[in-house]
Formats: structure tokens, C-alpha cells, sequence
């Protein structure tokens, strides 16, 4: 390849798909450096899916240019698709071939020499930690072991691109863990990685920059910091009280950095707008109503603020 | 490719539920219906029945009596020249029964009917009867007329047909070989009575001789019919049509529109035309395997000819299992459907069609006659028929022209199934995932 550096690994221009009516993707622009974690945010058919598959040339589009590692992506890049991994949603391996056999194989269509490939395969086994589970058959997997070996079947030829399509869809916290270092690891050693998920703390941890889409589109771009201050939305405070008036919550709600106070009867809860005094103005209020403060905690705005903010909170598919 | 191949293979071969439907099951009804058809096969022979025949002074004066005696225990004569041993015919032991067809000097008298044991009087020969030691008694009357009586427990068992097969259908032979000798008997002595001087005459004993009105089995086909065996090719045709699951498995976990595995596969730097030339020549390799297994155990176990033609049948299950890979193919490449249900449209095809070839008794096998007399394109059409004529084709014609038509036939309906496959599948890219 004659890529360097500088050449994205992913250039996406004005992608437009169409299914039927419905718009898929709505000009949609994306570009993931070379060496990054890059995260792919959206609500459910939010048009995730379907990017990366056009970018891997598996569905048609209707308009747009999409090069990975400066190439056009078509069915036949077969020399592209060589520095290519994917670890798709479904958990995508025979079900009748043993760990050992499924990565084996999914190796081969990279690395056709099975001497080039022992090696890869006995790394693959080692980074998902499928070591005791070589002669399983996927049936006989847990959960967490099987998106494991999806993991392993998708990086065993050490591609310089890998999808990650919500890997860490229904595992414990200790398989999740390892399959988030795990793709630090993978990065590290220079792959780059585009990861999509619904956990906005896994992006949160994970990835260099993350992408917003909505509706087929780009909604915002940056890093989680930069993401977060793009939104109105501050800190969220939470106070114990239990002598509240409605006076009181009155009074709090007046103030005007306060976007949104409930009380339940023996909590507070207020959503603030960005501003250096929230607490502190918060607290004065309170005191001045004579309501006792009991236990209080200051949140600052999650990736799942900015996610909400800006692709709202009505209910999706 | 190849390790598309090995995989694909490893893939089928660990597949249980194809394991079952393509070994266990032919070879489960191929054995329920050597259990049912054994028995109907034997209910139909004739074996020899023991009697013991009454030499007293009527007998001596029976004219021709002893003759008869001999020629249907197959014993040449008295003097102890008689073959009691029956001589199969040399070419295939398929065309005669050695127990039934006795050849004595340069005349084959047929089937044989008895085993004799010659006594000198009734009481011996009753006393015989009661020791179970024969089954009836022949004995001539003072008009020269030979009966046959037979002991009550025979007659009870030859009533019951799930005793001593075949016993009622040699007493039946039996019966009227002798009714005929009697009535030919009666015949002669009226004629001889009346005109004494036609025993001296050839055109008087040619035309006694050529009175007797029996039925002559004489073999017109390769090898000797066995109504039977077509349910047995029937079934090979059905277990070939499952064998369907193998492709439909193969381009469903290929196809990225069809699976997830199908996602990862296409992918791949390896063509999905490669992908999929190694899984079908897997899946026509594993098909063969069980539809070999599932014939040697029908040819083999079960006794099921294939008309000497062992080779040919061999060549047969390739070409069968080489359209129901192509056939597989068609139907694992339609789209918007999931594996599971094309499975199961699979295996409703062959259950159906195999109504046609006449898999599910006597009813069947009348509709699929009927199907190729009044609409033989329908016929022609039906995999399943047409795998049966395959195997029917090496059984009966002695030509093999019948089989190279079939096989014609079966790579005619390959090329189209294949492809329509092929048209399915042809596109790189889906509008839908």
C-alpha cells in the first residue's frame, strides 16, 4: 500500500443511502485517522450499521465516495479487505468447528500459509483468553467466551482496520473489561479501530474521538471533553433533604443556571446549565428556606448527557 | 479454497442433524421395510411341502401317478437316479431360486412341490402326519384319482399367515397341479375308452400334453422383477433430496445478506465464488459419503439388487447427489429467508415429491405409475422420481440407455437449479442487509 499517516484510514463524503422512502444515510461525512479508537455513536437505526457496511462494500449506496486507507472500497479490493477485520454485532463463527478451528479459518482467507498462520492464531487465542477453551465448541461457550472468540475470529490476521460493531453486547463486567483492553491493546500495536456501542461509558473509555450520528447524520465530532461541551447541559446535583417546601423547590427552579429540579420527598434532584457557582448558589437558597442538607453530590456532565441532548430522549426502535 | 473446502467439510460431517437425515433415516426405514417386505417376499415363495405318498396296489395302478410325484419332488425315478438337489440357473443367482426351480435330464419341471417320503401303507403314512414328521398324505383311489389330505395343524398354519410363509401358496400350487393331473387322467381314460386306438397316435399325447393350461414365469428384464426394491430406490431418492441441507447451510453462511457469518465471509480477501465452489464440492462429497453408506446398507443389509451394476449405482449417487447440491444451492440463495426456514422448505419438497415416486406404499407407488403413463413431463420433473428411476433403470432394462437418460435428466435439472443459483447470488453488493 502506499498510504501514509496522513491519509485517513476511513474517508467518508456526502454518503447518501436510501431504502425505499427512507433515508439511511443523509450526506453523511466521516473521517477516522490512522492509529485512533474512533467511536460511532447513535441511537438504534440512527444509520451506524449501515455506514459500515457500505464502507465495507457490503451494501450499494446511492451517492458519495467512500476510500478506506485512501482506496476505493469495492466487492473485489481484495488487497484492501487483506488489512481489514471486522467484529460484527452477531456472534459470527461455525458452530460445528472447535475455537481453534474457527480462528484457524478466519485466519486462512487472510493468511492463506498455514505456517504463517499457526503463530496468529496462537496470539488470537492468547489476547482473547481462550487458552483453556481450545477444543470448545461454540455451543459449549458462555456468553462472554463466545463474543470473545468473535473477537478473535476478526483479529487474528492483524488487520490495520478493525470494525467493532457492539462487541460488548450481553457480557459480565469482566469479559467487557478484557475486551475493552484487549481493542487498547490492539490500538497500541497500531491498529486503528472504529467501535460502535450503546455504552456511552465504554466510548467514553475507549475511544480518541467519537462521532454522534442521528437520523442518517453527523451530529457532532471531538474528543468525550469536547463532546461534552458542546452541550448546555452542567453538572447534575443531588441532595438528601427531607423538609423540602414547595416554596422552597419553587425557589430553586427560579434560579437560572437550574434547567430541571424534581423532589421526591426526600431528594432533590437538578439539572444545571454550564456556569462556575451552581453549588454554591444552589446551596444558598436552600439554607435560606431552612431546609436541612443531608448527604449531596455533584455530577459532571456524561457522555450520556451529550448523547441525550442531542439525539433527544424520545424512544427509538 | 482449500481450507474453505476442509472447513465446509469438518462443518457437514459434525453436522447431526444432516448426519441423521441422510444415514440414520434411509437406513432406519430401508431396515422397517426389509422387516415388513421380507416377510410379504417370503409370503410369496413356494417351498416344498413333506408328505408322505402311499405306494399300496391303487397307487401302482394309478397310471402316471409316480411320474407326477417325481417331477414335482424333483427326484428323476425310482431306480435312485433322482437330483433331488436343484441346479441354479449360472448366469446370476437373481433369475431362479435354488430351492424352487429343478432341472431333471434336459427338462426344468419348474418349482418344486414336494418332499416325499414314500410309505406302503395309510396307517404309516398317518402315523408320519401325527408325528408332525410331514404335512399331508397323497394317496390314489381305486379310480386311479390321487388326493391330497393334509393334517389339521397344517391347515391351521397355512390359515395363519403369520406362520410358515409361503405354505398356503404351495398348497395352493399344489392342489391344482394335482386337480389337473386328475382331470388329464379322466381325460386319457375316456378318450382310450372310446377310441382305443389314439394311444397310438403322436397328435393324441401332443394334445394331452399341451392341455395343461399352467403359467410359465420366464424373464424378459436384466434381472428377475422385485416389486419391492422400488420402494427402496424411492427412499434413496428422498434421502437425496435432503441431502439439499448440506447447500442450503453452504450459501447461507456465505452470503452476507443471508448471515452474520455470511457478513464475515464476504469480507474476506477470498471470492465468494471460491468460497462457495469449495463448499459445494464439500457438500456433493458429503452427500455421496452418506448416500453410499445409505446403498451398501440397502444393497447389502437389505438384499436390495441394483441389477449386478454396482459400479453404475456408484455413478448413479454422484449424479443424484450432484443435483441435490445444485438444487440446494437454488434454494439456499433465495433471499429474505433464514436459514431455518429454507431447511424446512427442503425437507417439505422431498417429503412431497417423494408422494410422487411412490415412497409411501401401495397408493403412492399407483400415482407415480399413473404420473409417468398420463403426464410423464411431471415425471420427468420430480427429482425424486427421478432419482428412483436411476436406480429402477439399472435394476430392470438391460440396456443402459434408460440409466444414461435419467442421468441426462438429473444434469438437465442441475444446470437449471445451479443456474438459477447463480442468478440469486450473483450480486457483490445488497440493497438490504
Amino acid at each position: 500500500m502506499t498510504d501514509n499517516n496522513q491519509t485517513p484510514a476511513v474517508h467518508v463524503s456526502q454518503l447518501v443511502k436510501r431504502y425505499g422512502d427512507m433515508v439511511a444515510l443523509d450526506y453523511f461525512d466521516l473521517d477516522v485517522n490512522q492509529g485512533e479508537i474512533f467511536g460511532l455513536l447513535g441511537p438504534n437505526g440512527s444509520g451506524k450499521t449501515t455506514a459500515i457496511n457500505c464502507i465495507l462494500a457490503l451494501l450499494t449506496y446511492d451517492a458519495g465516495t467512500i476510500r478506506v486507507f485512501g482506496q476505493p472500497m469495492t466487492p473485489t479490493s481484495y488487497a484492501l479487505k487483506r488489512r481489514i477485520g471486522i467484529v460484527p454485532q452477531n456472534v459470527a463463527v461455525f458452530n460445528e468447528l472447535t475455537v481453534t478451528e474457527n480462528i484457524d479459518y478466519f485466519c486462512s482467507l487472510y493468511v492463506p500459509k498455514k505456517a504463517d498462520r499457526a503463530p496468529l492464531v496462537e496470539e488470537a487465542i492468547d489476547f482473547a483468553g481462550l487458552q483453556d477453551f481450545r477444543k470448545f465448541r461454540p455451543g459449549k461457550l458462555s456468553g462472554g467466551l463466545l463474543r470473545r472468540l468473535n473477537i478473535a475470529c476478526g483479529i487474528a490476521h492483524k488487520p490495520d482496520l478493525i470494525f467493532f460493531d457492539e462487541p460488548t453486547v450481553a457480557v459480565d463486567p469482566q469479559s467487557r473489561n478484557a475486551i475493552l483492553e484487549g481493542i487498547q491493546k490492539l490500538n497500541q500495536a497500531g491498529a486503528t479501530v472504529i467501535y460502535t456501542s450503546h455504552y456511552m461509558e465504554e466510548v467514553e473509555q475507549i475511544c480518541d474521538r467519537i462521532l454522534i450520528m442521528d437520523h442518517g447524520r453527523h451530529l457532532a465530532l471531538g474528543t468525550a471533553d469536547e463532546l461534552k461541551s458542546m452541550i448546555d447541559t452542567g453538572e447534575r446535583i443531588t441532595i438528601e433533604t427531607f423538609d423540602l417546601t414547595d416554596d422552597a423547590l419553587t425557589a430553586v427552579r427560579a434560579l437560572p443556571f437550574v434547567i430541571e429540579a424534581t423532589y421526591d420527598g426526600h431528594e432533590l434532584a437538578v439539572r444545571c446549565r454550564r456556569g462556575d457557582h451552581n453549588l454554591v448558589d444552589l446551596i444558598g437558597v436552600l439554607r435560606g428556606a431552612g431546609a436541612n442538607i443531608g448527604h449531596l453530590t455533584s455530577r459532571p456532565p456524561s457522555l450520556n448527557d451529550v448523547f441525550l441532548e442531542l439525539t433527544g430522549k424520545a424512544l427509538r426502535d | 479454497m482449500w481450507s474453505t473446502f476442509i472447513v465446509s467439510l469438518k462443518s457437514n460431517l459434525r453436522n447431526k442433524s444432516a448426519l441423521f437425515w441422510l444415514i440414520v433415516f434411509p437406513i432406519a426405514l430401508s431396515t422397517m421395510f426389509n422387516g415388513v417386505f421380507g416377510g410379504l417376499d417370503k409370503a410369496m415363495s413356494i417351498t416344498p411341502v413333506p408328505v408322505a405318498v402311499v405306494q399300496d396296489t391303487n397307487w401302482t395302478n394309478a397310471v402316471g401317478a409316480d411320474t407326477l410325484i417325481t417331477a414335482l419332488s424333483g427326484s428323476q425315478n425310482d431306480s435312485g437316479q433322482a437330483s433331488g438337489s436343484s441346479q441354479s440357473d449360472s448366469q446370476n443367482d437373481d433369475k431362479s431360486d435354488s430351492n424352487a426351480d429343478t432341472v431333471i435330464g434336459d427338462i426344468n419341471i419348474g418349482v418344486r412341490l414336494l418332499d416325499v417320503t414314500k410309505v406302503d401303507s395309510t396307517a404309516q403314512a398317518r402315523d408320519l402326519l401325527t408325528q408332525g414328521k410331514t404335512d399331508g398324505i397323497i394317496a390314489a383311489d381305486g379310480d386311479g384319482r390321487i388326493a391330497l389330505t393334509l393334517g389339521s395343524d397344517t391347515v391351521a398354519t397355512a390359515n395363519n399367515g403369520t406362520q410358515d410363509v409361503g405354505l398356503d401358496v404351495s398348497l395352493a400350487a399344489l392342489d391344482n397341479v394335482i386337480d389337473q393331473y386328475n382331470r388329464t387322467s379322466a381325460t386319457v381314460k375316456t378318450a382310450l375308452k372310446d377310441n382305443p386306438t389314439a394311444a397310438l397316435t403322436r397328435t393324441f399325447w401332443n394334445g394331452i400334453g399341451s392341455a395343461t393350461n399352467g403359467t410359465k414365469e420366464i424373464t424378459l428384464t436384466n434381472f428377475k422383477p422385485d416389486v419391492m426394491a422400488r420402494y427402496y430406490y424411492a427412499l434413496m431418492g428422498m434421502a437425496c433430496l435432503l441431502a439439499m441441507s448440506y447447500m442450503i447451510h453452504t450459501v447461507t453462511t456465505a452470503q452476507a445478506n443471508l448471515s452474520a457469518l455470511g457478513i464475515r465471509r464476504t469480507v474476506a480477501p477470498l471470492g465468494r465464488a471460491k468460497q462457495l465452489l469449495a463448499g459445494f464440492l464439500a457438500g456433493w462429497l458429503c452427500s455421496c459419503v452418506c448416500l453410499l453408506v445409505a446403498l451398501a446398507y440397502i444393497r447389502y443389509v437389505c438384499g436390495i439388487k441394483v441389477g449386478g451394476r454396482e459400479p453404475l449405482a456408484v455413478l448413479a449417487v454422484l449424479v443424484a447427489s450432484f443435483m441435490t447440491c445444485s438444487f440446494g444451492t437454488m434454494i439456499g440463495a433465495i433471499p429474505k429467508l433464514t436459514d431455518g426456514v429454507k431447511q424446512s422448505i427442503s425437507t417439505a419438497i422431498a417429503c412431497g415429491l417423494s408422494l410422487f415416486s411412490g415412497l409411501y406404499g401401495g397408493f403412492a407407488m399407483e400415482l407415480s405409475d399413473l404420473i409417468s403413463r398420463k403426464a410423464p413431463l411431471l415425471a420427468a420433473i420430480n427429482p425424486t422420481q427421478q432419482v428412483t428411476n436411476l436406480f429402477y433403470s439399472l435394476m430392470y432394462y438391460d440396456s443402459t440407455q434408460p440409466f444414461i437418460r435419467t442421468c441426462v435428466i438429473l444434469l438437465a435439472m442441475s444446470a437449471v437449479f445451479l443456474t438459477a443459483g447463480v442468478i440469486m447470488l450473483r450480486r457483490q453488493r445488497y440493497e438490504h442487509l
